[in-house]
């Protein structure tokens, strides 16, 4: 892994002011993200404010609309992502397959508990205007993270000639993979979305099937 | 090491597989008419062979659940030939393997609990692989030494996508009446039964508690808390599978325990507990120097009808052969009505089968040991298995009862045991009085 992504998935605020104004942005969130989930997006800035126990002039100071607070929810998800998987010493030897399979399947235990509200993001996601939209440059920042840890987990299997060299275009077909991963466990009706992870299994083992036979040839 | 294609790629390895037997099924109904017998049987032996070696080249490509349906068809010897069994029992004890990522993540959906949240020690690797999933040794956290079974996510859905695809494939065979509809529901529906985990912990504890008074089989106890649909615990239970006990070079002595101790289990099943264990891959006999075997894997378990027992009995007895009223009952039982007993296939096919019983249980009052690792037994079996599948004599009825049964002639035959099996079936086989016959049917 290399040391920009280390440095800025374990970046803390420093100073007190600091943690003071993650906190209460959690707190927002955490309020929102109950709201959302019963309400969708619908759910007020007012309903949100009182929730949280602030004025709603203060909620404004910290997100301008719903789409940054769902924006940070996606950053945190992001950071929780790369500290965990920076944590698993096993995940670090295996096969890519599994490693992207335990990425893929932690990013989704995460999202779990908010289906509702994941449902909602991800069609407003798709309006080009949208500040969650993958064309929006809000969102940037938040992908370049992302697809930066991605890209050091394929470099480190490059590196092991577990697969061919692939480049950047390995890291965005993941990306975009995710995406369809995620669109199939929200419409996953299966007990315990089976249906998600054997296709996730499936998926991920004959992508690296066809790497490996280099049939994938650059 | 090879894994699972997408569900696209199964589903032209099926078809593909479909329509080269399909293909070939056709063409030699087609030629039938134009061969003579001695022509025919070679072609058709010649083409059997093929089959068998495509089909098991083509389900180890696709692992999964299908090779599920290889296994099931590997222990049809009536319904196949030796030829196929040979090629399709190399499929057993294989199975899609889980990394352990994958595995805890389908643990944590059945249970909304990591494995290490509800054992005090829990092994990733598997020890053994089921076709279903794969079998981890733990350790509950009261100490107790456990066997956790855990399924691949998603299977039935799997599987009934396969049964689908394998009707469209099997259309030939299903035609000409060599793979009939009713014998693929019968397996379709053993298999799925097989995906409920809950339903395989209730029949551990029916034979469990059903075989206890045979103090030499060992059934596992189920931790039913620590089970659900897709995951079973299970005491752990020990012994050598058949391959590696016959590495350790066993006595004849140990040989002949362990085949009586297997006759008498098939025989006991039949007449007392009237279900079986239905699933005799070797895999699933655990045999131990003691001369006990424990018996593992109950998730193929068929319930008998008691006139499908009390058939069996007047079949095995061979009186019918000189009482037609009895003949036509035994038939009735076996095909239902529409098969009339005159029929000169069905005489041919129970003659054949007689002729088999008189060889592997002889009707004589005094015990004959049979040396059941002669070559002429597995022979005499092949044939019979060829002249049942040539005559279309199969019945959804009887299909695990002959699974079993030709299961257990396999393990007896491995195991070169000497075996007194007339003595013990007439241990528990019930009296076959006159009066009875006309119930039959």
């Amino acid at each position: 892994m290399s040391k920009d992504t280390k440095r800025s998935g374990r970046r803390r605020p420093s100073g007190k002011r600091e943690q003071n104004k993650e906190r209460t942005k959690e707190r927002i969130l955490a309020a929102a993200l109950e709201l959302f989930n019963k309400q969708g997006l619908e759910a007020t800035t007012k309903q949100i404010s009182r929730k949280a126990g602030i004025a709603e002039g203060t909620l404004f100071n910290y997100f301008k609309t719903k789409e940054d607070l769902a924006l940070f929810f996606f950053q945190k998800e992001t950071h929780d992502l790369i500290e965990w998987f920076e944590s698993q010493s096993r995940l670090r030897k295996a096969p890519l397959a599994e490693k992207l399979f335990a990425i893929i399947h932690r990013q989704l235990e995460y999202i779990a508990p908010y289906e509702d509200f994941i449902g909602a993001v991800f069609f407003r996601a798709l309006q080009p205007r949208s500040k969650l939209s993958p064309l929006s440059l809000d969102s940037h920042e938040l992908r370049v993270k992302y697809l930066r840890f991605i890209r050091d987990v394929l470099r480190e299997a490059e590196e092991k000639k577990e697969i061919p060299m692939i480049g950047e275009l390995g890291a965005y077909c993941v990306g975009l993979f995710y995406m369809g991963m995620v669109l199939h466990w929200l419409h996953d009706p299966s007990r315990g979305k089976q249906k998600t992870l054997a296709l996730l299994d499936r998926s991920l083992n004959l992508a690296s099937r066809v790497l490996k036979k280099g049939a994938w040839d650059w | 090491m090879k894994r699972r294609g997408s569900s696209l790629a199964r589903a032209a390895r099926i078809v593909q597989l479909g329509a080269g037997l399909t293909g070939s099924y056709l063409a030699h109904q087609l030629q039938r008419p134009f061969l003579s017998d001695e022509k025919r049987e070679a072609r058709r032996q010649s083409l059997h062979n093929r089959n068998a070696k495509q089909v098991r080249r083509e389900l180890q490509h696709l692992r999964g659940p299908i090779m599920k349906v290889g296994q099931a068809l590997s222990m049809q010897t009536h319904l196949l030939g030796a030829e196929w069994i040979e090629e399709l029992s190399g499929l057993q004890m294989q199975a899609p393997p889980m990394h352990p990522t994958l595995m805890r993540a389908q643990f944590k959906s059945a249970f909304a609990k990591y494995p290490e949240e509800m054992f005090s020690s829990f092994e990733e690797e598997p020890f053994a692989a089921a076709s279903l999933g794969q079998v981890h040794w733990a350790v509950t956290k009261s100490g107790d030494e456990v066997a956790v079974k855990i399924q691949y996510p998603a299977i039935r859905e799997a599987i009934e996508s396969d049964f689908s695809l394998l009707r469209t494939a099997a259309i030939g065979p299903r035609i000409t009446g060599h793979l009939p509809d009713s014998v693929i529901r019968e397996t379709e529906r053993g298999i799925l039964e097989e995906t409920d985990y809950r339903r395989e912990a209730t029949n551990l504890e029916h034979f469990r508690k059903q075989l206890a008074p045979l103090e030499f089989i060992h059934v596992p106890r189920v931790y039913r808390e620590l089970s659900c649909e897709q995951v079973l615990t299970m005491s752990r239970v020990r012994g050598a599978r058949l391959q590696e006990f016959l590495k350790s070079n066993p006595s004849q002595e140990l040989r002949d325990r362990l085949g009586a101790a297997l006759t008498r289990l098939f025989f006991f099943q039949l007449f007392r507990v009237r279900a079986l264990h239905a699933d005799p891959h070797p895999g699933n006999y655990l045999l131990n120097n003691d001369g006990t075997i424990g018996l593992v894997d109950f998730g193929c378990v068929k319930y008998l009808k008691p006139e499908v027992v009390r058939c069996y009995a007047q079949f095995w007895s061979r009186e019918w052969v000189h009482d037609a009223a009895l003949f036509a009952g035994i038939i009735h039982v076996i095909f239902g009505p529409k098969t009339s007993p005159d029929e000169p296939r069905v005489r041919r096919c129970m003659n054949e089968i007689r002729r088999f019983y008189d060889e592997f249980h002889p009707l004589t009052d005094k015990p004959v040991i049979l040396e059941l690792g002669d070559s002429r037994f597995m022979d005499g079996l092949s044939e019979l298995a060829k002249t049942l599948f040539k005559n279309r004599f199969l019945s959804p009825e009887f299909l695990f009862l002959s699974r079993t049964e030709s299961g257990m002639c396999l393990l007896l035959h491995s195991l070169k045991a000497r075996v007194a099996t007339t003595q013990i079936a007439r241990q528990w086989m019930p009296a076959i009085s006159k009066t009875k016959k006309d119930n039959c049917g």
